[in-house]
C-alpha cells in the first residue's frame, strides 16, 4: 500500500500526539513514585519529575512502621479475596439457574433481580437498615452486600446462553443432574468470562473506600483505600505519621507529602502490577457487554 | 416423585399439576438462584423500607416505626434548603460539562487510534490509556492534590510559560477552579476507556467505503467526517442519551475527594450533600427526602433515556 506525503505527515503528527497521551497517562503515577522515594524536606521544594532527587527508603519504612497500614493491608487483601470468591459463587449459580431452558417465572425473577438497578433505597435508609442488620462496624459489610450484581450476571448469562444445548442434553442422557452439569461442564467452559468478572469485582473491592467511610468507625477495620483517602483529606493525620516516624529514621525526614505519595504507591501497586498481564481480560468485559447491546 | 403424586391427587385441574411438577423439575435451578435472591432482598429491597423516614421525623430513640409521621414536611424543608438547592444546581452543571464537554475527546482519541499504522504501537498506547480507569478515585484525587499543589508540576509549568510575574496558585483551595479540575480529572481517568466502544464502532465500518471515497478523490479529513463520523453517529447518539439518564447522579467519590474546607460551601453535589446531612450530621429525614427526590428523578430520566435509545436503534441495554 502506497501512502501519500500528506498521509505520512499526518502519521508522524499522530504518533507525536499518541506519545503525549502516553506521557499524560503515566506521568502522575511516576511522579508519585519519584516523590515517595525522595527525602521529605527536599521534596517540599517541589520540582521533582519522574526521578527522585535525594533517594531514600525512609518514607516506606515510615508507613510500614505504623500499625494502621499493616491492619489496612490485611483488611484490603482479605476482603478482596473473600468478597470476590463469594461474588463468583453467587453470580455463577444465579446465572446458571436463570438460563435453564423453560424455567418457570424466569421473566418475573429477572425483573425482581433487575429492579434494584433502577430504584435504590439511597444512602441514609440503607445505613439505617444495615444498622438493624448489625452490619455497621462489622467486617461483613465488605463481604456480603454487593455479592450479587445484576450487570455481571447479565454478562455471565449471555455467555451461558451461547453454550450449545447438545452438550447439556447428552450429559442429561448420561444421567447427570443440573448441579453436576453446572459443575462439570458449564463451569470449566466459562473460565474466560469468569476471569473477566473476577478482575472487575476484585479491582472494585480493592479500590472501594466509601463502604468504610459510611459504615465503619473502627480504625482496625479500615482498608488501605480509605486510609489513603483520610491521609488526603486530613492533613493532620499525615503530619502525625510523619512525626511518629521521625524517631525511627534520623537521617531522612518524611513529610506529609512523601508519606501520602508512598501510601498512594502502595495502594495502587497491586493494580499496576497485575494490569499488564491481565489487561486483555479487563477489556474483554466491555465487548461482552456491548455484544449483549 | 412424592411431591408429584401428592400434587396429582390434590389437584384435579391439569394446569396446576403442571406448574407443581414443573417447579419440582426445576428445583436445582431455584436452589442456585436462592443466594442471589436472598442477597437482593436483604441488601437492596429491605433498605427500601427505610425510605419511610422521608415522611417521618426520624430519631434514633423512637426508631424506624415509632418516630412521628410528618407527611411531606421533609420535602418542603429540602426545597427551602438553600445549600441543597445549590447542590442540585452544581450536580446538573457538573453533569452537563462532563457529558457534553467530555463528548468529543474519546471520539477523537478513537479516530486517532484507528489511524495508527503500527499495530503494536497502537496496542501499547491503548493499554496505557485504559490504565487510569482501573485506578481508584482515591488515587486519582491523590494525584490531583500533588500535581496542583503550590510547588507542584502544574504551577511550575505555568511559571515557565507565563514567566516570572505568574504567582503560583493553590488551585484546589479556590472554588472557581473546582469544576474545571473535576471535569479534567474525570476526562483523564475515563477518556481511554470511553474510546473503546467508539473504536469498536469504527472498526465495524465497511472498509470498501474508504476505498470508494479515495477513488472519488475525498481527502482524509473528508473521509473522517463523511464516513467515520457518519458511521458511528448512532453509537454517539445512543451513548449520549444513556449518559443523559445519569444527569442527576454526579460523581460522589471525585467531588468528595477534591472538596476541602475552603471550597466545600460552593461545591456540594447531591451525593455529598446527602452524605453530609444524613450520615455526618444525623439529619436523617431531610437527607432521605433529598435522596428520594434525586432517586425518583433519576429513575424517570434513566427510563426515558432507555426508551429513547431503544427507539433510536431498536437495541436496548437489556
Amino acid at each position: 500500500m502506497k501512502h501519500t506525503k500528506g498521509e505520512k505527515v499526518f502519521q508522524v503528527f499522530n504518533i507525536i500526539i499518541m506519545l503525549l497521551v502516553c506521557c499524560l497517562m503515566v506521568y502522575p503515577y511516576l511522579n508519585q513514585v519519584a516523590i515517595s522515594f525522595n527525602e521529605g524536606i527536599d521534596a517540599m521544594k517541589g520540582g521533582i519529575g519522574i526521578f527522585p532527587r535525594e533517594f531514600t527508603w525512609a518514607n516506606y519504612k515510615a508507613i510500614f512502621s505504623t500499625k494502621s497500614m499493616y491492619t489496612g493491608a490485611v483488611v484490603s487483601v482479605s476482603i478482596t479475596v473473600l468478597h470476590t470468591l463469594l461474588c463468583l459463587v453467587v453470580l455463577f449459580a444465579s446465572a446458571y439457574g436463570i438460563t435453564r431452558r423453560g424455567l418457570p417465572y424466569r421473566r418475573g425473577l429477572t425483573l425482581f433481580l433487575m429492579l434494584p438497578c433502577y430504584v435504590s433505597a439511597g444512602v441514609v435508609p440503607t445505613y439505617i437498615i444495615y444498622r438493624y442488620l448489625g452490619l455497621i462496624n462489622s467486617y461483613w459489610i465488605y463481604i456480603l452486600p454487593g455479592c450479587f450484581s445484576f450487570y455481571n450476571m447479565v454478562i455471565l448469562r449471555s455467555f451461558l446462553q451461547e453454550l450449545p444445548a447438545s452438550i447439556e442434553e447428552s450429559a442429561k442422557l448420561d444421567g447427570a443432574n443440573d448441579i453436576q452439569i453446572m459443575y462439570k461442564i458449564a463451569l470449566p467452559l466459562s473460565k474466560p468470562v469468569l476471569a473477566t468478572i473476577t478482575l472487575w469485582v476484585a479491582v472494585g473491592r480493592w479500590n472501594n473506600w466509601t463502604d468504610a467511610m459510611m459504615y465503619i468507625t473502627d480504625r482496625k477495620l479500615f482498608p488501605l483505600s480509605y486510609i489513603m483517602m483520610q491521609l488526603i483529606k486530613e492533613s493532620s493525620l499525615a503530619q502525625q505519621m510523619a512525626d511518629d516516624s521521625g524517631m525511627i529514621t534520623s537521617v531522612a525526614k518524611p513529610t506529609p507529602d512523601t508519606i501520602k505519595a508512598a501510601t498512594l504507591v502502595v495502594t495502587t501497586l497491586p493494580i499496576i502490577m497485575v494490569y499488564p498481564f491481565l489487561q486483555k481480560y479487563f477489556i474483554k468485559g466491555v465487548t461482552l457487554g456491548a455484544v449483549k447491546g | 416423585m412424592k411431591t408429584k403424586n401428592m400434587a396429582m391427587s390434590l389437584n384435579t385441574t391439569k394446569n396446576r399439576h403442571g406448574i407443581c411438577s414443573n417447579l419440582y423439575n426445576y428445583r436445582y435451578a431455584y436452589i442456585l438462584l436462592l443466594p442471589a435472591i436472598i442477597a437482593v432482598i436483604m441488601f437492596l429491597y429491605l433498605p427500601m423500607f427505610g425510605l419511610v423516614i422521608a415522611f417521618k421525623d426520624y430519631n434514633i430513640f423512637d426508631g424506624l416505626w415509632g418516630s412521628p409521621w410528618v407527611g411531606l414536611e421533609n420535602f418542603k424543608a429540602v426545597l427551602e434548603h438553600k445549600t441543597m438547592m445549590k447542590a442540585v444546581r452544581n450536580t446538573l452543571v457538573l453533569s452537563f460539562i462532563n457529558i457534553f464537554g467530555g463528548l468529543p475527546f474519546p471520539i477523537i482519541l478513537a479516530i486517532l487510534f484507528n489511524e495508527l499504522w503500527n499495530a503494536k504501537f497502537k496496542k501499547v498506547v491503548q493499554t496505557l490509556s485504559y490504565l487510569p480507569h482501573f485506578l481508584s478515585w482515591v488515587s486519582v484525587v491523590g494525584f490531583c492534590y500533588s500535581l496542583l499543589s503550590i510547588e507542584g508540576p502544574i504551577n511550575n509549568l505555568l511559571i515557565q510559560i507565563c514567566g516570572e510575574e505568574y504567582v503560583a496558585k493553590n488551585f484546589l483551595m479556590e472554588s472557581k477552579y473546582f469544576m474545571p479540575i473535576a471535569f479534567l480529572t474525570a476526562l483523564w481517568k475515563e477518556i481511554g476507556w470511553n474510546s473503546v466502544i467508539y473504536l469498536a464502532a469504527i472498526t465495524g465500518i465497511d472498509s470498501s467505503l474508504y476505498e470508494a471515497a479515495t477513488i472519488d478523490g475525498a481527502n482524509k479529513l473528508q473521509q473522517t467526517w463523511h464516513i467515520t463520523l457518519a458511521g458511528i453517529k448512532s453509537t454517539i447518539v445512543v451513548l449520549l442519551v444513556m449518559k443523559l439518564g445519569t444527569l442527576f447522579g454526579g460523581n460522589f467519590e471525585l467531588v468528595y475527594g477534591l472538596q476541602n474546607v475552603f471550597t466545600i460551601d460552593d461545591t456540594e453535589i447531591i451525593g455529598t450533600m446527602v452524605y453530609r446531612a444524613g450520615i455526618q450530621n444525623g439529619d436523617y429525614s431531610t437527607a432521605t427526602a433529598f435522596g428520594l427526590m434525586q432517586g425518583l428523578i433519576s429513575v424517570i430520566l434513566i427510563l426515558a433515556s432507555n426508551f429513547m435509545s431503544k427507539k433510536l436503534t431498536e437495541v436496548s441495554i437489556w
